[in-house]
């Protein structure tokens, strides 16, 4: 469903450029969970980012089920993340002043979604999640483990086939990131969502479908590639 | 192809307006401080447009209560203690002047003046039987003065004056007595109550009118001081006025010619003086707000760089969030405008109690305040909700 060919990155002046990533390319199956992993600075952020077509690539292409992403549309791109896409990350990102279901309510607001229909949908989703009760609470009423099932929950409400996962774990304890991983682990399998998520943690790495590794700007490994 | 895709992925705008409200709640000290300034722009527009609708309605009460075509002719003393008009001159005017339909002679004075219970320092009018059909004097009861009481001591008693001077048990009524000055007067006629216009020479709901007659008693020359003369509808007021004041000259006194019309115009340039002002206090606080809204939002933008980040990751076009942006500028200002709106009425309800005048807002103020001062937040939204809409969202979402 995602292909990316020779893509590449660079920063600053074109006649003295730092290249972030070099000529990446490796495609996802449907229902793939593959875990990309890499010290710092070794561009998977960028490589995340461009995935998540937050950032625009300076050379190479990206499809998604076949189609060339146009990069220049901003309003092509935030459609595509809206409809195709669910981010979590590792700062959760929620906003405070929202209770739970309205912060998982928030992509269905940007597809004109009825207030009725959204709330529907978000309480199904926290359902999902294990937090039905807590669906009126605020972010400031939860704990990491259930903020970031929040996040979870409003990272599926739109239905995504991909789902962006940026160190999900990394501000969990050993236990509640356990839990958050074996609830993606299960999304992955019961409903076929292919999920790429960035990890620093070996362990969690090994308990996925796949590993990309980088460093420099490039794949040094690829479980899939042989 | 920019539209087309914001059409189909933008928020509702009535969606749009409860969510900024809450943002703006939740940020409600900071939005409140960028309302003052909007809501004093509004409150002078506002007060402005109504105070001038009410002045309107007062001129154009003058005109029906009066009508346009009355001269009043003052003389003011020169080398004397007073200034004087030769009465019989003014009787025989409107025979010698073909412009001239009345005239009434008057003079007025002040003396104390005490009934059987009461007493009140009031203006004295000495007056001439023409006087109300040149003021619209209106009788409560008894009789005006007539011919007859020229040399007898009657008083007509103004609705105000008799109030003060009437007592439990001892109204004053047709047929009381009340002493003016060192005089016993008896009275003939109480008048009707009647607005005081600025045309008229005094309050005449404070007064007591005695025959021209006994003008001796209050004045050294006996004689009066000011005319009130109808003109014929198709004169030339400013050409009659000359005509008449040089007519009535006498060395003792300087000529002053008011005419209803002059004096209507004189009002009118006195207002759009005030309306000016108005309205540029009013613009220079509504430029003054707008740049507090400006301000308001620009740290709103700034801090809230994480959501717009968030809310661009999971889907928001630019033009979402320039949207979202704009609602809430416009909130702001609207829910200003509406403050402002209650602050000009309140504003104008207090000049038409100090100036007696009836109360009354065009409807269409209700509309235009809080409509403008959407307007100006929608101005001044402009470029922070173009800043949120440019944020980069990687940038933005990493913001601390």
């Amino acid at each position: 469903m995602l292909r990316l060919s020779g893509v590449g990155k660079q920063y600053g002046p074109p006649d003295r450029p730092t290249p972030v990533l070099r000529d990446i390319s490796f495609s996802l199956a449907d229902g793939t969970f593959c875990a990309v992993v890499g010290p710092s600075g070794s561009g998977k952020s960028t490589l995340m980012n461009i995935i998540g077509l937050l950032d625009r690539p300076t050379s190479g292409r990206v499809d998604l089920d076949g189609i060339a992403v146009d990069f220049a549309s901003p309003e092509t791109t935030a459609r595509l993340r809206n409809q195709t896409l669910g981010f979590v990350f590792q700062a959760f990102h929620l906003l405070p002043r929202l209770t739970a279901w309205e912060n998982v309510a928030l992509p269905l607001l940007y597809r004109r979604t009825e207030r009725r229909e959204r709330r529907g949908r978000a309480l199904d989703m926290l359902g999902q999640v294990g937090l039905a009760d807590r669906a009126d609470h605020r972010p400031g009423e939860l704990s990491g483990g259930q903020k970031q099932r929040v996040a979870l929950a409003r990272a599926l409400v739109g239905r995504p086939r991909l789902i962006l996962a940026d160190e999900p774990t990394g501000s969990l304890d050993s236990v509640t990131a356990n839990e958050v991983m074996s609830l993606l682990s299960d999304l992955n399998r019961r409903l076929g969502l292919t999920i790429v998520m960035v990890t620093h943690d070996q362990a969690l790495a090994a308990r996925c479908d796949r590993r990309i590794e980088v460093l420099d700007g490039r794949i040094v490994l690829d479980t899939a590639a042989a | 192809m920019s539209t087309a895709n914001l059409a189909i992925s933008g928020v509702d705008p009535g969606e749009g307006v409860v969510e900024a409200l809450g943002n703006l709640y939740a940020q409600r000290q900071r939005s409140l401080l960028a309302l003052l300034g909007i809501m004093i722009g509004t409150a002078s527009i506002i007060a402005m447009l109504t105070i001038g609708h009410m002045a309107q309605h007062e001129t154009m009460r003058m005109y029906k209560h009066l009508g346009v075509d009355i001269l009043q002719i003052h003389a003011l003393p020169v080398t004397g203690p007073e200034g004087f008009l030769d009465r019989r001159t003014i009787v025989a005017l409107p025979g010698a002047d073909p412009d001239i339909l009345a005239a009434a002679p008057l003079a007025v004075g002040r003396a104390g003046v005490a009934a059987s219970g009461a007493a009140a320092d009031l203006a004295v009018v000495t007056a001439d039987p023409a006087l109300p059909g040149l003021t619209g004097m209106r009788l409560a009861q008894g009789r005006f003065l007539g011919g007859i009481d020229e040399d007898s001591l009657a008083t007509v008693v103004g609705a105000g004056a008799a109030a003060k001077l009437s007592t439990p048990g001892a109204p004053v009524v047709p047929g009381a007595s009340v002493r003016i000055g060192q005089y016993v007067y008896g009275v003939v006629g109480v008048l009707a109550p009647m607005p005081y216009t600025a045309f008229d020479p005094t309050n005449f709901n404070d007064a007591v009118l005695i025959p021209l007659n006994g003008a001796g008693r209050f004045r050294a020359s006996g004689q009066p001081d000011t005319v009130l003369m109808r003109l014929r509808p198709d004169a030339d007021v400013k050409a009659a006025g000359e005509r008449i004041a040089a007519r009535l000259a006498n060395p003792n006194s300087r000529m002053q010619v008011i005419s209803a019309r002059e004096l209507i115009d004189g009002m009118n340039a006195q207002k759009a003086i005030h309306g000016r002002l108005l309205t540029a206090i009013g613009g220079i606080s509504l430029l003054v707000g707008g740049i507090g809204v400006m301000n308001v939002m620009l740290m709103g933008v700034m801090e809230r760089r994480r959501e717009i980040g968030l809310r661009a990751a999971i889907g928001a076009t630019p033009g979402d969030l320039r949207r979202m942006f704009l609602i809430e500028a416009a909130v702001l200002a609207f829910v200003g405008g509406v403050g402002g709106l209650a602050l000009g009425l309140a504003a104008a309800l207090l000049t038409a109690r100090m100036s007696g005048w009836a109360f009354g807002a065009p409807l269409y103020v209700l509309i235009l305040g809080p409509g403008m001062a959407a307007l100006v937040g929608v101005a001044f939204g402009f470029y922070p909700a173009a800043k949120a809409a440019r944020l980069d969202p990687i940038e933005a979402l990493r913001a601390e």
